[in-house]
């Protein structure tokens, strides 16, 4: 099969990224931020609520957690679902104990199926951002504007009308987006989204329909990748969620505030083997000065404001 | 279909010509980032899916969009530090999106190297002229950009086709990093007679492979960074040997994993017999020196073997 002529033309070859969702930027030479309170770096703790349905579509990709065995997996499922039964109740005690909150990214359905958990969450005043309707809805290119339009609809009023919160944050199931995405989210009335993985830092997201903050949740950092999908030990994660801070840290110095995004799957790092070891990190990050918690919420506000100040510098 | 690349000898790695590298060292040590560019919406390709996920795929391309934004330049810095010089290995599109990085490589007098024009434009299915025309572009940019010669080629997302070697050395490329047969540099057979240089690009310690595809922790591949350089030093006693680092700024230049690269190097340029060389500068000391001893030496390992490719 021969290659057409036009293989060798590149119509978006110009300065810039090939797409005209946001500007390109250097972090390296980005104006620094200041955090409030003159804080030098923030921990983003984000925890995933989610339900896989036993009856998933396998199609057009099953994504990270998701039935993996012959209809029907109870050991997929019930396996997750440990993590809103048990794994989230051992998170909510080490954070308890460090005194910080999270934002809890919830598929609507799980504060449909568990008010007893939507409760526990808003009593520590937690924040919570949408993720879908719940981890069989997936957002993707194969979907019309208007099948997404209802999951995006659905999953923000039921979450809202079921907490009481304005919730203005985003995060769509297993990062997938489709080109809708981003309008559909601004359109519901969120401010921020956190899918893109190319930065450690907040950015301005032109979603053709108006702006979001496009936040800088981590995945290669994640619990789910780095101990569900790649197998690696949690000594291992332990150590590069250490080298990440350090890292971030030492720049954070240098440079102005940064964010260091915990990713977290309560049926991942909720485990008995591993919950201790987040314990000791937070315990050891929180020790330092300049360290402080933040919810997705307040990293949006902040930036912000910094946006304000420094105009398109900051893209 | 060929039943084999015919591109290269047979060579055991038993009583070659000792390789003697400049200033006596032991080891040629080089670094060969990528810095690359993949496509939101790339054009279809017959040989492979491009993205992994419905379009736009927009976990896997910000992925790979990280090293342009951030990876980079921690990257660059912990490589300047030790004095380390890169050699790029470089989807040339990068030059037009991205100048900046093409000025801080040229700062840092790195070497610049074709990896095509974009990681998601393979050489897949192409003719003979259109692998000529992604080569006279990526001499063009890289030139126009940086003023320097094109020496270097790596085919964008290794999709070379049965003939691309021969189409190198037809055009002036002077080194390939598309076989992985040796841990020393090579002559490779091209229908031409032209001399074309294998240059060692070690798939074992690059950093997709390993952290991404095998899921190796960050530790563990310092670890066999490490060993490998242990056991290329030792055999550098004898004769010259290369050791090639390839790397990616969107994985080694995470926060996470950016301090591996330290120590590696660290470990590495600790080392007394090490040359801290560029592809370009162990392609041309090889072709100079060792080139003809080479093909003269393997000579009676092959009388068995074809010439080339059944026409």
């Amino acid at each position: 099969m021969s290659i057409p002529a036009d293989y060798l033309v590149y119509p978006k070859r110009r300065p810039g990224p090939d797409h005209d969702r946001h500007g390109h930027r250097y972090l390296a030479t980005a104006p620094a931020v200041a955090w409030p309170g003159g804080k030098r770096l923030l921990i983003w703790i984000t925890i995933h609520c989610e339900h896989f349905p036993m009856d998933m579509p396998k199609e057009p990709f099953v994504p990270l957690g998701g039935m993996d065995r012959f209809y029907p997996s109870v050991w997929d499922y019930s396996t997750r679902d440990y993590g809103n039964r048990v794994g989230i109740f051992r998170l909510m005690r080490v954070l308890d104990r460090h005194g910080l909150r999270a934002t809890v990214a919830m598929n609507s359905k799980v504060a449909e199926r568990y008010p007893y958990l939507l409760e526990e969450i808003l009593k520590r005043d937690w924040e919570i951002a949408a993720n879908g309707v719940d981890m069989g809805r997936l957002h993707h290119g194969f979907l019309s504007r208007e099948e997404e339009r209802a999951q995006v609809d659905e999953a923000f009023t039921t979450l809202r009308q079921l907490s009481g919160r304005p919730v203005i944050g985003w995060h769509s199931p297993a990062h997938s987006q489709s080109s809708f995405t981003p309008e559909l989210v601004a359109g519901a009335g969120a401010r921020y989204i956190a899918d893109w993985i190319n930065d450690d830092m907040p950015y301005r997201f032109d979603t053709g329909k108006g702006a979001l903050m496009q936040l800088p949740l981590s995945y290669d950092l994640s619990d789910r990748k780095i101990l569900f999908l790649h197998n690696q030990s949690i000594d291992d994660y332990a150590s590069q969620i250490a080298a990440a801070f350090d890292c971030l840290d030492a720049e954070a110095r240098e440079m102005g505030g940064r964010i260091l995004s915990l990713s977290l799957s309560p049926w991942v790092i909720g485990q008995p083997s591993r919950i201790a070891a987040l314990d000791r990190l937070l315990e050891l990050f929180l020790s330092r000065d300049g360290v402080a918690g933040a919810t997705g919420a307040a990293i949006c506000a902040a930036w912000e404001s910094h946006d304000e100040q420094v105009g398109m510098e900051g893209e | 279909m060929l039943s084999e690349p015919f591109s290269y000898d047979y060579a055991p790695y038993h009583h070659r010509p000792r390789i003697v590298w400049p200033n006596g060292a032991r080891i040629a040590f080089w670094v060969a980032p990528n810095i690359e560019f993949y496509e939101y919406a790339p054009p279809e390709s017959p040989a492979r899916s491009v993205w992994y996920r419905p379009e736009p795929d927009i976990i896997n391309y910000s992925m790979r969009d990280y090293g342009n934004r951030v990876g980079f330049h921690r990257m660059a810095d912990v490589m300047a530090r030790h004095g380390v010089r890169g050699s790029v290995s470089l989807n040339v599109a990068v030059c037009d999106h991205f100048p900046q990085i093409i000025e801080r490589c040229c700062e840092l007098d790195w070497e610049l190297f074709s990896h095509g024009i974009y990681n998601t434009r393979y050489l897949y299915n192409m003719s003979e002229d259109q692998q000529r025309e992604v080569i006279r572009d990526s001499r063009e940019t890289i030139k126009r950009h940086s003023g320097q010669d094109l020496d270097g080629w790596l085919s964008p997302a290794i999709s070379n086709g049965e003939t691309t070697q021969d189409v190198l050395a037809e055009e002036g490329i002077k080194y390939t990093l598309d076989l992985f047969h040796d841990d020393q540099p090579m002559p490779v057979k091209v229908r031409s007679g032209k001399r074309l240089v294998s240059v060692p690009y070690m798939m074992e310690v690059n950093d997709v492979p390993v952290l991404s595809f095998k899921h190796i922790s960050p530790s563990a591949y310092l670890d066999i960074a490490k060993a490998h350089f242990d056991q290329l030093y030792q055999e550098g006693a004898q004769s010259g040997t290369v050791m090639c680092v390839p790397l990616h700024p969107y994985l080694i230049g995470q926060p996470h994993r950016i301090a591996v690269l330290d120590e590696i190097l660290g470990y590495i340029t600790g080392h007394d017999g090490v040359w801290l060389a560029t592809g370009r500068e162990i392609a041309a000391w090889f072709e100079q020196n060792h080139y003809d001893a080479f093909v003269e030496w393997m000579k009676p390992f092959n009388r068995a073997s074809t010439e080339g490719p059944p026409s």
